[in-house]
């Protein structure tokens, strides 16, 4: 299981862990700063930001690449459609437990009529017809909770995390119906195929960003940093703040 | 009954007269919002009319630099990104941050003319944050997913300027400034060090 190799990778990474240097606390600024940033494993996160990104160079990345090149992009967007669709389970588990019943009734009616209309998911019929798709996890959930993100990690291989996050990232595998997929019947194979595949998508959507941030920047593993915490925390607000629909104009907020 | 017909028609009059009065709280507001989404729009469409233009790539990037610094306030975000450190460089350290960060964010915008040409946007509303004013706009491109892109505009009618771009929720100067800053503090927070690696940015990108 990719799972459990993972566990694997952040136990040998937390064990790898030096921790940084806090500035002393006459420089308040820069104290204030090192709070800020709250990442007090930053040596062993960018020993394994630089691991990561090496695995990537050589292998995810050209894989991606030659995905591009191969798959036309209209077939590329249908597997990402269906692939979309598949997790659909985890991301209505999502919304409820964010006690958000329109981004709920958004996913429920895109993995009917997607699954149906939009032909086993490959088409994504459900946002012309006014349920846009959302990006959401169990981390957001966590947060809505009250649950501290705690120190900033970078995973090997799975990236940008902290012990929120991480957790959360458990909990959604969790909830996942296709981890629990008896062997036989070629599922164990379908459920590799599309571990696979959602690596391909992932990485051959981001092929372009990601490289603009690591030529624009003068610190790469910062900018990841920021824009990770920045993204989830709009997720975070997005599901907070987006509950208008549901609620009548006249009951009192 | 007479009494009946008064009592609605005072009715009527007060419930006039409390709309009329909430319409006219509301309307200076409106109004702001509506310049920042009409500055927006203008300077969207400058830049789409020069990205989805037929000329060669430099006379697209040369059209580029007056667009931007009449619509951008370059110095002032260059200014947010350098944070705290801003007060520690001296003037002429500020003056020469501030020119070469003009040029690599022109160089970096310059970068992505390829990739966003076809480009097209929808403007959404607007609404305050502060002192500024946030722009909603999604910009789609073909086979990419559509992009929801906030315009932070700051300034009264007529001298609106735009002083942060946010991207799927990621602020730009935000992200800037953590990595200026971390940079800085890998580096002695030393401003000097920040200039020559700006320099070479430019230098490498020609």
């Amino acid at each position: 299981m990719p799972k459990r190799l993972a566990l694997l990778l952040v136990t040998a990474a937390l064990g790898l862990s030096g921790c940084a240097t806090k500035p002393p606390a006459s420089d308040k600024e820069a104290t204030a700063d090192f709070e800020q940033t709250n990442d007090p494993y930053e040596p062993a996160n960018r020993f394994s930001y630089r691991v990561s990104d090496a695995i990537d160079r050589y292998s995810f990345k050209p894989a991606a690449e030659g995905y591009v090149y191969v798959v036309p992009a209209p077939v590329r967007t249908g597997v990402h459609n269906v692939l979309a669709n598949l997790s659909s389970p985890v991301l209505f588990a999502d919304d409820v437990s964010q006690a958000n019943p329109r981004f709920a009734g958004d996913t429920f009616m895109r993995f009917l009529i997607n699954s149906t209309a939009g032909g086993l998911g490959v088409f994504d019929v459900a946002s012309g017809l006014g349920y846009p798709a959302h990006a959401t996890s169990f981390a957001v959930t966590l947060a809505l909770w009250g649950v501290p993100s705690g120190p900033y990690l970078y995973l090997p291989l799975l990236g940008p995390s902290s012990p929120r996050d991480a957790t959360g990232f458990g909990i959604d595998s969790a909830l996942d119906p296709f981890t629990y997929v008896p062997h036989g019947y070629g599922l164990k194979t379908f459920n590799w195929a599309r571990y696979g595949i959602a690596l391909l998508d992932v990485r051959s959507r981001h092929l372009a960003d990601l490289d603009a941030v690591k030529k624009g920047a003068l610190d790469p593993y910062a900018t990841f940093r920021s824009l990770y915490r920045q993204n989830l925390q709009s997720q975070i607000d997005a599901s907070r703040h987006d509950k208008a629909a549901t609620t009548p104009a006249w009951v009192a907020q | 009954m007479p009494m009946t017909t008064t009592r609605r028609s005072f009715l009527m009059l007060s419930n006039a007269a409390a709309f009329l009065l909430a319409t006219s709280a509301l309307v200076p507001v409106r109004a702001q919002g509506t310049q920042a989404a009409g500055f927006v729009r203008s300077f969207a469409d400058e830049l789409v009319s020069i990205v989805n233009g037929s000329q060669p790539y430099a006379t697209k990037k040369a059209a580029l630099g007056p667009v931007i610094d009449r619509n951008v306030d370059v110095p002032r975000i260059a200014r947010f990104c350098l944070g705290r450190f801003w007060n520690t460089a001296t003037p002429e350290q500020q003056a020469q941050y501030t020119t070469i960060f003009h040029r690599v964010l022109l160089n970096t915008i310059a970068g992505h003319l390829g990739e966003y040409a076809g480009v097209s946007y929808v403007l959404h509303g607007e609404s305050p944050q502060g002192d500024n004013t946030l722009v909603g706009t999604s910009i789609a491109r073909a086979n990419q997913p559509t992009v929801n892109v906030q315009w932070v505009v700051e300034g009264a009618a007529g001298s609106m300027k735009v002083v942060d771009v946010v991207a799927e929720g990621t602020s730009l100067r935000l992200t800037q400034r953590s990595d200026y800053a971390s940079f800085l503090s890998r580096h002695g927070d030393s401003i000097p060090e920040l200039l020559s690696a700006l320099q070479r940015q430019l230098d490498n990108a020609g």
